[in-house]
């Protein structure tokens, strides 16, 4: 499947491949990935990012990979991703060390979000967050969410449900 | 993206894996028949893995089949493998416990590994097989593998089965 190449002020979101399972690898096996079921092995960010072009594969959509336009670095993950276990498409982003405080997640995350309503046509999305996430519930309160519910998630633990705004108001 | 192309041996089909199997993988999933793929998982956790094991065929260009009869009913899965750290495309079987103790597995797994060497030209093929998986290292027995202790496997306490090069 195709997946598109969507390019934002400072950074550009495509599909994930092979060649970023390294940089996966170091995502996952820093502190940061603790709130997202890290830390994971080579072995297991070879398999997470298999999973990620598969989830494109089997729904026709998926997360993306981040790229800083400037440098090509790997900047981390956004986009829509739906398993069993959320009620609804859910949109995460997660950020590589060193890229914090530059904006950039909130950048991707409403670049993916305007894909989800334009493309995808979806009418709502939501946004997981780990309560322990201060960093993350920053950027959903930055894409102009609000924290609707708590959810006890079988992989995740409690987590809140934060709600974005429309096709109407983000556009 | 490699599309996985379809198999037909005497007795079975071998074709994508797709959405519609994962019925079959959750009831795979949900019995200790699953112990030595990572078993018993969740209904989650069974999603993902069909998602990973689809998403395979765009990492690698290699990947699992689902296998059935001629009459279209669900046995198993059976594939080739491959991450960065290992030793050699791992050729793997997983069969749903009514599906046993009629050579299926056998005869997908021959399918397979005579197929992806004719198309990917690989010489080196191995299995990773738990030790107390007996009915797993039948069928690698079967398929002219033998144990070879001085390799290590890539997955703690696993031995490595070599498959014979050229195997018919």
């Amino acid at each position: 499947m195709d997946i598109p190449v969507i390019e934002t002020e400072r950074l550009r979101l495509r599909g994930l491949g092979p060649d970023d399972v390294g940089a996966v690898a170091a995502f996952y096996a820093s502190d940061r990935a603790k709130y997202v079921g890290g830390p994971k092995t080579l072995d297991a960010s070879w398999r997470a990012v298999a999973t990620e072009i598969g989830h494109w594969t089997l729904k026709g959509f998926g997360r993306f990979a981040i790229e800083e336009k400037a440098t090509g670095a790997f900047v981390g993950v956004t986009g829509p991703w739906e398993p069993p276990s959320f009620p609804e498409p859910e949109l995460g982003w997660d950020l590589m060390e060193g890229f914090e405080g530059k904006g950039y997640a909130t950048e991707a995350a409403a670049a993916a979000r305007d894909w989800c309503y334009r493309a995808l046509g979806l009418a709502t999305l939501i946004s997981a967050v780990n309560p322990l996430n201060a960093a993350s519930a920053r950027v959903a309160e930055r894409l102009g969410a609000a924290h609707e519910s708590d959810f006890e998630h079988e992989l995740f633990g409690l987590v809140q449900i934060w709600r974005h705004p429309g096709p109407e108001a983000s556009s | 993206m490699t599309e996985a192309l379809s198999i037909t041996t005497e007795r079975l089909r071998l074709r994508p894996i797709a959405p519609e199997d994962f019925p079959h993988w959750r009831a795979f999933y949900a019995t200790d028949h699953s112990r030595f793929v990572g078993g018993p998982k969740s209904e989650e956790d069974a999603w993902w893995k069909l998602t990973q094991f689809v998403g395979d065929w765009a990492m690698s260009g290699h990947g699992f089949w689902s296998v059935e009869t001629k009459d279209g009913d669900y046995l198993g899965r059976v594939g080739l493998e491959i991450a960065p750290n290992w030793t050699a495309p791992e050729l793997g079987w997983s069969f749903l416990p009514e599906a046993g103790g009629k050579g299926y597995a056998t005869e997908a797994a021959a399918a397979v590994r005579a197929h992806e060497r004719r198309r990917m030209g690989y010489d080196e093929v191995h299995s990773f097989i738990h030790p107390d998986n007996e009915a797993s290292a039948r069928v690698a027995q079967r398929l002219g593998a033998a144990p070879d202790v001085a390799i290590e496997a890539p997955w703690a306490e696993h031995v490595v089965y070599r498959h014979p090069p050229e195997a018919a």
